[in-house]
């Protein structure tokens, strides 16, 4: 097996990711897939400005080699 | 989306009125491909308030006008009567680091391809991801709670991994360099990596 780890953020995003874990077919093909929730540290201050908001948002895992794959 | 007792009726009358996103996220996004087809760009007022529980509650509590969301959101504004002004959709991306192999990529989307044929044989069955998410409940219970019924199916589109078309692809580069949202000097080439092959051409 293969270990892969991959954020899991907004749900909408993550079903099928969730199904494939669910239902073992990530291991199916050889993969390991653990997930690391994406840092809510979204930023909730409200703003007009969007210089104010890090475009990176809460992938912070995957900006510090946590994980190896995300979606949006 | 707006309050169930809003006189917004159509995205035309949110010129200079707040519109709660989040900056950079989707959100942000359609918004502005939404709005622009109604109002003047200097009177598109989008303010960034985080999270899709924020944005939601900023319009609840009149903080804002309207809220850009997704699902689950919005079949929980629709159920306790906020109204929907415009609904848009885009392409979602798998982002991988450098050091992905292409076998372990083909090997996930395969699995995440069959999972997709899982949820679009019976969408309702699998909808309980989106209903409990931690995120979610605690809020859609403040309103009496959410079920598999009070979703609109033909809204959830989830498809396989595809080809990115460079025109697409160019068109959207140049749409956010209009928007001030992607330098200029960036390429298009250094930002998107197609790894499946460009569908044969018709005969």
């Amino acid at each position: 097996m293969k270990k892969v780890v991959s954020e899991i953020s907004g749900i909408v995003f993550s079903i099928p990711w969730l199904i494939a874990k669910d239902y073992g077919l990530f291991e199916e093909e050889g993969i390991d897939m653990q997930f690391v929730p994406a840092q809510g540290d979204r930023e909730n201050r409200v703003t007009h400005n969007p210089d104010d908001v890090n475009p990176i948002l809460g992938h912070v895992p995957y900006e510090q080699n946590m994980v190896s794959i995300y979606r949006a | 989306m707006v309050r169930p007792d809003s006189p917004h009726n159509y995205p035309g009358t949110l010129g200079n009125r707040p519109v709660a996103v989040s900056f950079h996220a989707a959100a942000h996004y359609v918004s502005l491909r939404l709005l622009e087809g109604y109002l003047p760009n200097e009177k598109i007022q989008l303010v960034s308030f985080g999270s899709p529980r924020r944005r939601f509650e900023a319009m609840l509590n009149g903080e804002a006008d309207a809220c850009v969301v997704m699902e689950p959101w919005i079949s929980l504004g629709e159920k306790i009567g906020c109204k929907s002004l415009a609904e848009g959709h885009y392409l979602g991306a798998e982002n991988a680091s450098d050091d992905m192999d292409a076998e372990t990529f083909a090997a996930i989307n395969r699995a995440v391809s069959r999972a997709i044929d899982l949820f679009n044989a019976d969408k309702r069955k699998h909808l309980h991801y989106m209903i409990n998410a931690p995120d979610f409940a605690p809020v859609a219970a403040q309103y009496g709670g959410i079920s598999p019924e009070d979703f609109h199916l033909p809204r959830l589109r989830y498809t396989k991994d595809t080809y990115y078309p460079p025109e697409i692809v160019e068109d959207t580069y140049n749409w956010m360099v209009r928007w001030g949202l992607l330098s200029a000097s960036a390429c298009t080439a250094d930002l998107v990596q197609n790894r499946q092959a460009a569908p044969a051409p018709a005969d």
